[in-house]
């Protein structure tokens, strides 16, 4: 079974300008897969129809299983839930110490206290931040930021973890502990998907790369590299 | 149940977090509920006034010492028929006289300037009514022929006069002031309702990259509304037991100097005996107000 897939899925937004034009695509369970494209290639529109802040105008989408033809507005929140994400932006309660962030993910879903009380600090000291639980986000460096983020992305175990350009906030030391720890958990089962604009760093991690351009997927390759253009000989493949 | 105590104090967190916004709607709340609460006050306290006053209210007919006793029994009789008299008694010079005596037992000189011998006071018909505010057909009554020839010409029938003239007044008066209450209650509710409304709207403005962080992370529609009906319901709450505890304050010190001319005393009975009636009652007025309020802006600005 895919993880994830996409099946011709077009998405056209109200001022008619066109995101995605028929596009494919098949994630495996456990895949690290990263995605590159310039500004407007349709990136963010992809991943907001994985989190269903968009929704597609055509074609199928199956997510871990659940096809997205069937979600009423009901399940938005329950879809989202199955999906752990993470922004460029962090986007933390920043009224909220680091411990009640992560926790917050998990009091949405209606887990106990216990079971938060147990999971927050675990998941903390996987990210590496087991001291700073009672730590407001303004106190913290933007590298922490984003692992208070990632940890409240996976405190409820999703199968699927995205990351929408994590590091592109981030100085390059900060930007290679985070991709190291998307790669850790990555290791522990989960499938991540990462879209960034970073060349080093997707030319260092040696997965498969799926490059889109308008709308459409020019490249896809098991050990990709960063570029932006078509090769000759694929260009219009999947 | 466990989602139900986290909306609670995130809502309560909102309310301490927003103080100066929170003491503002809960002030106006405030307002809102103590004027309610007064206008049904000095309802209360009119309608037992005039419940008071009108209790009595006998109308006395003053009879001739040559009346006789079949003569006062058919004019009692014709009085009876009337659809407003309640009740007609016969009090007899000699009541009269008893009466009188006791109204003035301390005064020796006036109570030796009468005897029974010489017993000035006539007898007289005592008309209680049903509503003291249509005496016309009791006053015809009594203007017939027949009847009139029976009454003690030295004293008129006591309806006339000043009393009926302050009686008038005070329920004039009691009713304009009903229908001010009621006008100012509404138009109170719909301020604070107003203020309310504004309130919770900012506070969505300034919680917009908070609402949205909730959303991406999962959160249900009623779990990000919910603190917000809360923080509205609190206003309400808080403000009841301010307004309940103004508005008997307002009582106990006003009281006394209206005392004389209106009953307030029922009212402060009414007060210490149901505290709880009336700060639950207030208390679901001003949550009724504050919910609905924060429905109206939510469905306006909090789109999910």
């Amino acid at each position: 079974m895919q993880m994830i897939l996409f099946d011709r899925v077009t998405k056209v937004y109200p001022n008619q300008s066109i995101a995605l034009s028929g596009l494919n695509l098949h994630i495996q369970p456990k895949e690290f897969v990263t995605i590159v494209g310039s500004s407007g290639a349709g990136k963010s529109t992809l991943i907001k129809l994985l989190t269903r802040e968009e929704s597609h105008t055509s074609g199928k989408i199956i997510v871990g299983g659940l096809d997205y033809d069937t979600i009423t507005p009901k399940d938005v929140p329950l879809v989202r839930r199955r999906i752990g994400v993470v922004f460029q932006d962090f986007k933390l309660l920043n009224n909220r110490r680091v411990g009640e962030n992560v926790a917050f993910a998990l009091e949405v879903s209606g887990a106990k206290n216990r079971e938060i009380k147990r999971a927050v600090p675990k998941m903390l000291q996987l990210v590496g931040l087991a001291a700073k639980e009672n730590v407001f986000p303004h106190e913290l460096s933007g590298g922490e930021r984003q692992r208070v983020a990632i940890a409240r992305a996976l405190i409820r175990q999703p199968k699927i973890l995205i990351a929408d350009e994590p590091t592109g906030n981030l100085d390059p030391k900060n930007a290679w502990e985070i991709i190291e720890l998307l790669l850790k958990i990555n290791r522990f089962g989960t499938t991540v998907l990462l879209t960034t604009h970073n060349k080093e760093i997707v030319n260092a991690l040696k997965r498969r790369v799926i490059t889109i351009n308008r709308g459409r997927i020019i490249k896809d390759e098991e050990q990709g590299r960063y570029t932006l253009e078509a090769p000759t000989n694929l260009k219009g493949a999947k | 149940m466990l989602q139900f105590w986290r909306i609670i104090q995130a809502g309560g967190r909102n309310f301490m977090r927003n103080l100066w916004l929170s003491t503002a709607a809960t002030a106006v709340m405030t307002v809102t509920l103590t004027i309610v609460v007064i206008s049904f006050i000095s309802n209360s306290a009119l309608t037992s006034t005039i419940k008071g006053v009108t209790d009595k209210i006998d109308i006395s007919i003053y009879l001739a010492d040559t009346t006789t006793k079949d003569q006062t029994d058919s004019f009692k009789a014709r009085l009876e028929k009337d659809d407003n008299v309640q009740s007609v008694t016969y009090k007899s010079k000699a009541e009269a006289l008893a009466d009188y005596r006791k109204q003035n037992a301390g005064d020796t000189k006036l109570l030796q300037a009468i005897n029974e011998a010489d017993n000035p006071l006539p007898a007289s018909l005592q008309v209680k009514t049903k509503d003291p505010k249509k005496l016309d057909s009791i006053t015809a009554i009594v203007n017939q022929s027949e009847n009139k020839a029976l009454l003690d010409p030295s004293s008129p029938p006591s309806y006339s006069g000043d009393r009926k003239a302050t009686i008038d007044k005070i329920v004039r008066f009691s009713n304009f002031f009903k229908t001010t209450g009621l006008i100012m209650s509404v138009i109170f509710v719909i301020i604070s309702t107003l203020i309310i409304f504004n309130t919770i709207r900012m506070a969505i403005f300034t919680r917009k990259d908070e609402i949205e962080i909730m959303k991406l992370v999962g959160a249900t529609k009623w779990f990000i509304r919910g603190p917000f009906l809360f923080e509205a319901a609190l206003y309400g709450i808080i403000a009841a037991f301010i307004a309940a505890a103004l508005a008997y304050a307002l009582l106990l010190g006003g009281g006394p100097k209206l005392g004389s001319y209106i009953d307030v005393q029922g009212t402060i009975n009414f007060f210490r005996s149901y505290p709880v009636v009336i700060i639950l009652a207030e208390m679901i007025i001003g949550v009724v107000i504050g919910i609905f309020s924060s429905l109206l802006a939510m469905t306006r600005y909090l789109k999910l």
